[in-house]
């Protein structure tokens, strides 16, 4: 057995990542016991409150099978119990397979290749894809308070004024219309603006993985990436234009599992 | 409870979710952030301080923009409880946002209220928890099968996982806008093609690669063509 794969892989990291994630866990019982409570106290419907608590957990269920088998593989790489304790907190499998993949090249290594991993160059990576994810974070530590009191101290108005409207006219219709014709206006570039970056991420990987195939004659990585675009092409096919929406959660990890599993294949041959 | 009882009770309540909040989270980051240090311990080794800043820079440079752009433009919709523990517990856009809104429509809640913020709290925190479970059982099923995801015939699987994430998300991503793809993607192949030594540049040719298809996006967006 590859033995950094048995180091990261150690019963021991299993018990560090259950306690953090444990510490996790009683926060969120602590955040719904008190929400409960608070919900009780002004007068709201249990029936209400609890009904939100089981809608969302029955949401939940797909997605975090299809998280799951991002844990699956990332394991290969990373062992199973950081992929576990990554895939619980802050990121989602697309920020820590790309981050883990430039920390690994940073390193000097040719990619997250587990044949060149080592226990020093895991723990950096590591500490790079947890230290880069957390600007979500410490923006609600620093800032989310002030945030929220400006933005509920704006939103304060809107009402005012359409109370005014209703008392005008005894209906909503003028603040409506304006909702209406704000619906119209086109979006900001912000929602461009990240299909854009995503669109130059993957540029970058697929242009090297044509000159992978084309310099070193080492068709692997284009080939998975083939491969696993073709699978997502037929999820996209079936979510996008037979509106089966719910598939949409199982896109990217089946896709990936499938040209990963193509990749065994085609080296076995 | 009359209106002036129930305000200042709601203040009170925001204001300790705001210290919780702050005080769990701080701890998390802490926790998460020791872990690897603790497991360099542990093996005698240690983190690399180029590679980390290296890597951080490159990181950084994407992620944190993002990470603020999706605070400003999440923790309003999310409220307070449910704005820690999303950006705590991630998958934010394609888990806890929905999720939430799912759970408000059912529970008819007003956008901006106090009600709706509490069914926020409900469901991010029960969504979280939820999915921490899955892993669990999924992870208490993946220990036996350690040994055969070791085995090297897989091996040709984990070197690709790379690509294969690049594969799905290229398709996902090229076919929202082929007029904004076509110059990135192409100069991207050109590149590589022609000056080999690139292929292992990825991290670099990420700021080139995402400058150049926002520059093109903005561009396209001014002039009505997106």
């Amino acid at each position: 057995m590859n033995e950094y794969l048995s180091q990261v892989n150690a019963p021991s990291l299993y018990f560090i990542v259950g306690g953090v994630l444990l510490f996790i866990a009683i926060m969120c019982v602590v955040f719904i016991v008190k929400s409960y409570r608070a919900g009780i106290a002004i007068g709201m419907d249990p029936k209400v409150l609890k009904r939100a608590i089981t809608s969302s957990a029955t949401f939940t269920v797909l997605p975090s099978i299809s998280i799951l088998l991002g844990v699956v593989a990332l394991s290969g790489s990373l062992g199973v119990p950081i992929s576990w304790l990554r895939l619980s907190v802050v990121g989602a499998l697309q920020y820590e397979l790309n981050v883990a993949e430039i920390a690994a090249t940073a390193m000097g290594l040719t990619g997250l290749k587990v044949t060149e991993m080592s226990v020093s160059v895991f723990v950096t990576v590591v500490m790079v894809m947890t230290v880069g994810i957390l600007g979500g974070v410490l923006c609600c530590i620093f800032g989310l308070k002030a945030y929220l009191g400006k933005v509920k101290g704006k939103k304060k108005n809107a009402p005012e004024a359409a109370e005014k409207a209703d008392d005008a006219n005894g209906d909503r219709s003028e603040a409506k219309a304006g909702g209406e014709e704000q619906e119209k206006k086109k979006p900001g570039f912000g929602a461009y603006a990240t299909v854009a970056m995503f669109i130059g991420l993957c540029s970058a990987y697929i242009g090297s993985y044509v000159g992978t195939f084309a310099r070193r004659d080492n068709f692997m990585p284009l080939m998975t990436a083939l491969i696993s675009a073709l699978v997502m092409a037929v999820f996209e096919y079936f979510t996008v234009k037979k509106g089966k929406a719910w598939l949409d959660n199982f896109s990217v990890a089946t896709s990936m599992l499938v040209g990963m599993i193509a990749a065994v294949v085609v080296n076995l041959l | 409870m009359n209106e002036k009882e129930k305000k200042e009770y709601l203040h009170k309540f925001d204001n300790q979710l705001h210290l919780l909040g702050r005080i769990t989270a701080a701890i998390s980051v802490i926790l998460m952030v020791a872990t690897p240090l603790v497991i360099a311990q542990m093996y005698g080794v240690s983190i690399s301080g180029s590679g980390f800043l290296n890597g951080f820079l490159k990181v950084g440079v994407i992620y944190i923009p993002v990470a603020i752009v999706e605070f400003l433009v999440y923790a309003p919709m999310l409220g307070t409880g449910g704005s820690y523990l999303s950006f705590l517990t991630g998958n934010v856009t394609n888990l806890k946002i929905p999720c939430a809104m799912n759970a408000r429509d059912i529970a008819k809640t007003t956008q901006g209220t106090v009600e709706d913020e509490i069914v926020s709290t409900l469901s991010v925190a029960t969504s979280a928890l939820v999915t921490m479970v899955i892993l669990f059982l999924g992870v208490l099923l993946l220990v036996p099968l350690t040994p055969i995801l070791q085995n090297p015939v897989l091996e040709p699987a984990f070197n690709n996982v790379v690509p294969a994430l690049f594969g799905a998300l290229g398709c996902k991503y090229f076919a929202k806008s082929w007029k904004l793809t076509a110059i990135p993607l192409l100069s991207m192949i050109l590149l590589c093609v022609l000056v080999p030594a690139m292929i292992d540049q990825t991290s670099i040719l990420l700021l080139p690669a995402g400058g150049m298809a926002l520059a093109i996006g903005f561009f396209m967006y001014k002039k009505g063509i997106l």
